[in-house]
């Protein structure tokens, strides 16, 4: 398949998962707009507008910003929640909660501080010239320590009301955001998108070797930087807004890459449209309840994800 | 001077009987009880909930009093002769008993009855039986007789935390002529609030002055967007969390500030709610 009818394809998707998104429950919506059409307005514009932007924006950027990380280190198991930016989003969020009220913009500002600053302290535990390996270990060091400081602030938590606040919003969840989530986090994860997408070239470049990019006029330390830098910027705003949603990142590069020649620039955009429809149909998942509830979307998008996992571990356990 | 002091002096043998003993209480809703119903200079310490204004409305009572964390431990040194609990745990209970201190552990009631019942029960442990009889008849006369119909309502706090229909809350909104609808595990979406609403919504003000994420639910915009024909009222959250005698007086400001149905505009028990 070509890689603009790939994008052809995925986008279409995304607009029917959309749809699907916004016009959930139709029977019960033309009900409510029977009675009460300005009603029936508010559940559209208010609710079910923010959640499905929501949906599309954050899952884009999961997808976007694990094929870029998968790029840049040329390595299939690399994402944001192994790497730490989720980690340090959840830590940063929940910190601005404590100091800074949980107001929306408080949230996002301490999502994206402490995503970057995971990524900083990645890079600066890993080294400038890090191997993969190493990366992955530093990632996985500043996950736990971000995990471990989220479970230290879950034990000081002044109240149960508190804990509880915090447990479930860290299970992840799209359920009765506002405009004004979507307005807070909208912006920074376009501009997140946009700096990562105009990196396509680069990466290719760099799929051949360090070496040939940098003789192809790549600068390497800069593309590192413009892609974490990017990636912390999208992860911690979509965490600030939706909590933990795991395995996204992970997943879609792989299911992306093999339609598009394993070229890594050329799964950027495939990738992003491609998160966008899975955490949308995720989001339409959770919506039918299970014993009486709403499932969380970030429990669904891990017990998805994480067999996924474990089945990308045996395929390259075979693997020099 | 030397006639107060043989007064003094006289007292203790004179009321050896009658002494209340020293009372500790660990949890909110003990402090709560002990608040309301002890003697003077009875109550050696209470929980540091019982002593935050923004849990309790009894906080001033509480004012000067040393706080505990909830564990027996630290009220140990003050060595109080009745550590009084409510639901409590079982090791902690254990503590105390080895500890020499006498404890008692209320149930965490259900109905308004099981409420009259400790605080009888908290008032004759704690000496002050007929401070006890004075808190139930001054929360039954609050209360007053039982309203002849409800309207449909919820109550809901802070990120759609809603009390159960037939639960304790439920009982005490009954008296205040509102019936509490069911929403699936106590979790209110907002969809289903504008899907369909309640004739009366009842929000609380639990924390209210604070930004979390509780309090951002409540301010949602969708909330504006409830028809007008919604009736909105504010509850103060801090006695809906133990659901004590206190509470009778909040009860009865709703009751007021939420008037029956008008006769004519159908019996409203038979339900309005869509």
């Amino acid at each position: 398949m070509s890689e603009r009818r790939l994008i052809f394809a995925l986008a279409l998707a995304c607009i029917a998962l959309a749809a699907a998104s916004l016009l959930w429950d139709p029977d019960s919506l033309r009900d409510v707009a029977d009675r009460d059409p300005i009603l029936a307005r508010a559940i559209l514009i208010e609710l079910r507008l923010p959640r499905t932007a929501l949906a599309l924006l954050i899952g884009g950027s999961l997808g976007l910003a694990g094929a870029a990380v998968q790029a840049l280190l040329a390595n299939p198991l690399a994402s944001p929640d192994v790497l730490g930016p989720s980690g340090g989003a959840a830590l940063g969020a929940v910190l601005a909660g404590y100091f800074l009220g949980g107001g929306t913009l408080a949230m996002t500002a301490g999502g994206v501080g402490g995503a970057l600053l995971a990524l900083a302290l990645l890079v600066a535990l890993a080294g400038p010239a890090a191997s993969t390996a190493t990366l992955i270990l530093a990632g996985v060091a500043v996950s736990a320590l971000a995990g471990a400081a989220v479970n230290l602030a879950l034990s000081l938590a002044p109240s149960p009301y508190a804990l509880y606040d915090v447990l479930f919003w860290l299970l992840g969840s799209l359920a009765d955001r506002s405009l004004p989530q979507l307005a807070a986090a909208g912006p920074l994860i376009a501009a997140g998108a946009v700096t990562l997408i105009a990196q396509r070239r680069r990466l290719d470049a760099l799929a051949l070797g360090e070496e040939v990019a940098a003789s192809l006029g790549v600068g390497v330390g800069r593309l590192r930087w413009r892609v974490v830098g990017a990636t912390g910027v999208m992860v911690g705003a979509g965490v600030a807004v939706a909590g933990a949603i795991g395995f996204i990142g992970l997943i879609v590069p792989h299911l992306v890459r093999p339609l598009v020649g394993h070229r890594p620039g050329a799964a950027l955009v495939p990738s992003t449209l491609a998160g966008a429809a899975l955490l949308t149909a995720a989001d339409l998942a959770v919506r039918v309840p299970v014993n009486g509830q709403e499932m969380k979307l970030g429990v669904l998008t891990a017990l998805v994800g994480a067999p996924f996992f474990l089945a990308l571990v045996l395929r390259q356990r075979g693997r020099p | 001077m030397r006639a107060a002091l043989a007064l003094l002096l006289a007292l203790p043998p004179a009321g050896a009987v009658a002494v209340p003993p020293r009372v500790a209480t660990l949890d909110l809703c003990a402090d709560e009880l002990a608040l309301m119903l002890a003697a003077p200079g009875q109550l050696v310490s209470v929980s540091r909930l019982g002593a935050d204004p923004r849990e309790t409305t009894l906080a001033a009572r509480a004012r000067g009093l040393p706080v505990n964390r909830g564990r027996v431990t630290d009220v140990a040194a003050l060595a109080p002769e009745l550590v009084l609990a409510v639901g409590g745990d079982p090791a902690g209970r254990a503590a105390a008993a080895r500890l020499g201190m006498r404890v008692l552990t209320l149930p965490w009631p259900a109905t308004l009855a099981e409420v009259r019942a400790n605080t009888r029960a908290a008032a004759s442990a704690i000496g002050r039986a007929a401070a006890g009889e004075a808190a139930v008849a001054a929360m039954d006369a609050a209360l007053g007789p039982p309203p002849a119909t409800v309207r449909p309502a919820l109550l809901v706090g802070g990120g759609g935390v809603t009390p159960a229909a037939d639960g304790l809350a439920a009982a005490w909104l009954r008296r205040a002529g509102l019936a509490q609808q069911a929403v699936p595990k106590g979790q209110l979406a907002l969809e289903r609030l504008l899907a369909s609403p309640p004739d009366v919504l009842v929000t609380s003000r639990y924390h209210a002055g604070e930004t979390s994420r509780h309090q951002a639910w409540l301010a949602h915009p969708a909330f504006i967007r409830l028809p007008a024909t919604v009736r909105r009222a504010t509850t103060d959250g801090r006695p809906w969390t133990c659901m004590g005698p206190p509470l009778a007086a909040e009860v009865a400001r709703l009751r007021r500030s939420v008037p029956p149905l008008l006769a004519g505009k159908g019996d409203a028990s038979s339900g309005t709610g869509r």
